[in-house]
C-alpha cells in the first residue's frame, strides 16, 4: 500500500506539486495522467525519496523512502534512459545489481531473467550505445528490477519509443502485475491510461484535478456520449447521457437510417473538462 | 565497501571506455614526457662524450695546445669558458665536469723531467662519479702527450734540457752527488736528442710521488658542492610534468562523470538504491584517485625501464598518494561547480590549465624566472611537481618531503569539503 498525503513541492515560483494525496493499493496499476510540467517526475521524486517534499507524507507499506528497507522494495525507472551507454547491458545490470544486497548465488538468474523479461537476451553482451531508443527503453526497465522490488516507479517508460517496444512495454507492466506488484505509471498518452491502469489520476499545474478507475473518471468528468444518426431526414447530432433511450427515440421518428455513430467519452474529454485544455498541445 | 568498490570499478571502466579519455589520460602524458624529454636531453643523454667545461688560466702555447688536444679527443665535448661560468655549468648540472688549466700550466707542461707535472684542476658532478674515472682516465691519456711532444720536437727538448741544467745548478736542495751525476747526464742526454732520438722509448725513473715530473699530469681535484637546481636526465623533468597532464586528464574525466551521472540520469538511480550519498561521494573519489594512482604507476613505470629515471620509491608513494588526495578534492569541487558537462570540462580546463602553466607543467620551475617560481606557489600543480621531484632528483628528505605533501593534503581536504557539501546529487 502506497499512501501519500497533501505533498508539496516548490522550485522557486514554480508550485510543481500541490496538496498531492493519494492511495494506491498492493498489486494496482496506478497511472499519473497529466501534460509536460504537469508534475508527474517531481511527484515520483518524492514518492521514491529522490527529493526531499516541502511538506506532507509518503508511506510505502509503513515506510519512509528515504529508509534502506524501503529502498530495496523500490524500482524506479527514471524518465531518462538511466544507463551507461558505453558499457554493455550486462555490465550495465550487473553494476545496478551490486548497489544491492542480493546474494551472489541469485545475481546472475536475476540478471537472466530481468534481460529475458525486457527481450534482450540476444544483446545482453553489446553496448548500450548501440541500441535502438525502444531497446534502451527496455533496458531501462530492466536495470530496475535486479532486485525484485515490489513499488515499481515508472516515470513515461515509453517515451520517444517505437510501437513494437511499445507493445512489449504494456506486456511487461501487466507481468509486473500479475506478480503482484504495485506500480505508479505516469504518461501523457491517455490511452496508456486507458489500456493499463486500474486507477487513474489527472494531474495538472501540480495538482490532482480527479481521482479514480477510468470508469469513474468517464463517468464523472467525461460529459454526455456524442451520438448521431444519419437518415434520409439528413443527419442528427446529439450529446445523451442515456444512449440506449435517446437512441430508441432518435430511430422512432426516423424513416430509413443510413449510419449511427455513438461517441462515448475518453480521457481526453475528461482532461478537456476539467482544464478546458486539450492534454496534448 | 563492495558497494564503493563496485561504483570505482564501474567508472574506471567507464575510462577505458572513453577513448579520447584513455589518450588524455595514459596516451598523451607519454608522449608529452618521452618527447620533450627527448629535446632537452641534448645535454649528457645518448652520446658517449661527456660534457666538459674548459678553463684555460695560463693562455700559453702549451696550455691552448692542451686545450686543443681535449677539444680534438672523443671523450669529451668542451665547451671553453671562464671559471666562474665553468663551475657554474658543473653545480646546475649542465656540465660533467670542468678542467681548469691554472697559470703555470704551461711551464710545467714543458718540464718533463724537472719541476713538477702540470697541474689541472678538475671538478666534477658529485652525482656523476660513474663518469669521474672514465673522465681522469681519458685526462691521463691526453697527458701523456706531453712527453711524446717534447720527445718528437729536438728544439724543444733540448731547450727543455738546458733549463733543467741550469735549474739544477741553482737549486741548493739538490745533494751534491745528484748534482754532479745529473750534470754529467743531462749533457750527454742533450746530445742523444740532437741526434734526433726517437720518442717511444720508456725512461726508467719516475715511479711514484706527486711531485714526480715524469707523470703525465697532476689531477687536482676541487670539490664541486653541487647546489643542483636542475637534474640530470631530463626526463626526470618530463615525467613529472607528464604525470600532471595524466593528472589532469583524471581530474577532468571524473569531473565531468560526475556531472553526467546527474544529466544522464544514472545518478537517480544511485540515490534511489540502498546506499548512502556519502558512499556515492566516496566510489567517485576512489575512482579518481585509483585512476590517478594508475597512471603515475604506468608513467614511472615507463621512466624507470625505458628512460632510466632513477627514484625514491616510498618517497614516490608519499608523492603521489599526496598528489591523488589534492586532486580528488579539486575534481569534487569543480563537479559541485557545474550543471552541465560542457560547463564543467570548461571550468576545470580553464583552471587546471592555468595552474599548470604557473606550476610548472610546460616549464620546468627551475628554470622559471623568480618571479614565476613565486606566483607557482599558489598553484597545486606546482607542489605536485615539487612532491615528484623529490622523489626523483631533489634528493628531498622525507622533512622536506612534508611541505608540499602537507600543502598537497590541506589544499585537497578543503576542496573535497567544499566539493561535498556544494555538490547536489539529485537532477541537474
Ligand atoms: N529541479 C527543478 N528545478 C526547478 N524547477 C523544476 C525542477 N524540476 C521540475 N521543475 C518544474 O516543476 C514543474 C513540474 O515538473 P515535472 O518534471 O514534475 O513535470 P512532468 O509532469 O514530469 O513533465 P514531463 O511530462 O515533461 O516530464 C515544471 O514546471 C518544471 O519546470
Ligand atoms: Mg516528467
Amino acid at each position: 500500500m502506497i499512501q501519500v498525503e497533501s505533498l508539496n513541492k516548490r522550485f522557486g515560483n514554480i508550485h510543481a506539486v500541490r496538496d498531492v494525496s493519494l492511495k494506491i493499493h498492493p498489486g494496482q496499476i496506478f497511472g499519473l495522467l497529466g501534460p509536460n510540467g504537469a508534475g508527474k517526475s517531481t511527484s515520483i521524486s518524492m514518492m521514491t525519496g529522490l527529493i526531499d517534499a516541502d511538506s506532507g507524507s509518503v508511506s510505502l507499506s509503513g515506510l519512509k523512502p528515504q529508509s534502506k528497507e524501503a529502498r530495496h522494495k523500490i524500482g524506479l525507472i527514471p524518465q531518462s534512459i538511466a544507463l551507461y551507454e558505453e558499457l554493455t547491458a550486462t555490465d550495465n545490470l550487473s553494476f545496478f545489481a551490486s548497489l544491492y544486497d542480493i546474494p551472489k548465488n541469485q545475481l546472475q538468474s536475476r540478471m537472466d531473467w530481468a534481460l529475458d523479461f525486457v527481450g534482450l537476451k540476444d544483446r545482453a553482451t553489446d553496448r548500450v550505445s548501440g541500441f535502438s531508443g525502444g531497446m534502451k527503453r527496455r533496458l531501462n526497465l530492466a536495470a530496475s528490477l535486479l532486485h525484485d522490488p515490489d513499488f515499481i516507479f515508472m516515470d513515461e517508460p515509453t517515451a520517444g519509443v517505437d510501437p513494437q517496444s511499445r507493445n512489449k512495454l504494456f506486456d511487461n507492466v501487466l507481468e509486473l502485475k500479475e506478480l503482484g506488484k504495485t506500480i505508479i505509471y505516469t504518461t501523457h498518452y491517455m490511452e496508456e491510461a486507458q489500456k493499463l491502469c486500474d486507477q487513474v489520476g489527472i494531474i495538472d499545474h501540480g495538482e490532482l484535478l480527479a481521482l479514480g478507475t477510468v470508469g469513474e473518471l468517464l463517468k464523472q468528468h467525461g460529459g454526455d456520449t456524442q451520438v448521431s444518426i444519419s437518415s434520409d431526414r439528413g443527419v442528427k447530432e446529439f450529446k445523451s447521457s442515456d444512449v440506449s433511450n435517446d437512441l430508441i427515440q432518435a430511430l422512432q421518428t426516423s424513416d430509413k437510417v443510413y449510419d449511427i455513430s455513438v461517441n462515448s467519452p475518453d480521457l481526453e474529454a475528461v482532461f478537456l473538462n476539467l482544464t478546458g485544455r486539450q492534454l496534448r498541445d | 565497501m563492495n558497494k564503493i568498490v563496485a561504483l570505482m570499478k564501474k567508472d574506471i571502466k567507464l575510462l577505458f571506455r572513453d577513448k579520447m579519455a584513455v589518450f588524455f589520460t595514459f596516451v598523451f602524458p607519454l608522449v608529452f614526457a618521452f618527447i620533450f624529454g627527448s629535446i632537452f636531453s641534448g645535454d649528457g643523454g645518448g652520446s658517449k662524450a661527456l660534457k666538459v667545461a674548459v678553463v684555460d688560466l695560463d693562455q700559453t702555447e702549451q696550455s691552448q695546445q692542451f686545450v686543443k688536444s681535449i677539444e680534438e679527443a672523443d671523450e669529451f665535448t668542451v665547451t671553453l669558458t671562464s671559471e666562474e661560468k665553468a663551475k657554474d655549468l658543473v653545480r646546475r648540472g649542465k656540465r660533467v665536469a670542468y678542467f681548469i688549466l691554472p697559470e703555470g700550466f704551461g711551464e710545467d707542461y714543458k718540464g718533463v723531467f724537472s719541476g713538477s707535472p702540470p697541474e689541472i684542476l678538475v671538478g666534477i658532478d658529485p652525482s656523476r662519479t660513474a663518469e669521474a674515472g672514465y673522465l681522469e682516465g681519458s685526462l691521463m691519456k691526453l697527458g701523456i702527450n706531453r712527453f711524446e711532444q717534447a720527445f718528437s720536437n729536438p728544439a724543444a727538448m733540448t731547450e727543455q734540457l738546458d733549463a733543467s741544467i741550469a735549474q739544477i745548478e741553482e737549486s741548493d736542495d739538490i745533494p751534491q752527488e745528484w748534482k754532479s751525476l745529473l750534470n754529467d747526464y743531462l749533457p750527454k742526454m742533450k746530445e742523444l736528442t740532437e741526434l734526433d732520438m726517437g720518442s717511444e722509448e720508456g725512461f726508467g725513473f719516475g715511479d711514484d710521488g706527486e711531485a714526480n715530473p715524469m707523470m703525465p699530469l697532476k689531477v687536482t681535484k676541487q670539490e664541486e658542492v653541487v647546489q643542483r637546481s636542475g637534474p640530470k636526465n631530463a626526463f626526470s623533468i618530463t615525467i613529472p610534468q607528464g604525470v600532471i597532464w595524466a593528472i589532469m586528464g583524471c581530474v577532468i574525466g571524473f569531473a565531468i562523470s560526475l556531472v553526467q551521472e546527474k544529466t544522464l540520469g544514472t545518478m537517480n538511480r544511485l540515490i534511489v538504491a540502498p546506499i548512502s550519498r556519502t558512499q556515492i561521494v566516496a566510489g567517485k573519489a576512489l575512482g579518481c584517485f585509483t585512476a590517478q594512482i594508475a597512471v603515475v604507476a604506468l608513467l614511472f613505470l615507463v621512466a624507470y625501464f625505458i628512460l632510466g629515471v632513477r627514484f625514491n620509491f616510498p618517497k614516490l608513494v608519499l608523492a603521489a598518494v599526496a598528489s591523488g588526495v589534492c586532486f580528488v578534492g579539486l575534481m569534487m569541487f569543480f563537479a559541485s561547480l557545474a550543471k552541465t558537462e560542457r560547463s564543467v570540462a570548461g571550468i576545470t580546463n580553464a583552471f587546471l590549465l592555468m595552474m599548470g602553466m604557473v606550476g610548472g607543467a610546460m616549464i620546468p620551475l627551475f628554470v622559471m624566472p623568480g618571479w614565476m617560481q613565486a606566483i607557482s606557489n599558489f598553484s597545486p600543480v606546482k607542489w605536485a611537481i615539487v612532491a615528484f621531484e623529490g622523489a626523483i632528483w631533489r634528493n628531498f628528505s622525507y622533512t622536506e618531503m612534508m611541505t608540499p605533501v602537507l600543502i598537497l593534503v590541506s589544499i585537497g581536504v578543503v576542496a573535497f569539503i567544499l566539493g561535498t557539501r556544494m555538490v547536489k546529487l539529485e537532477e541537474a
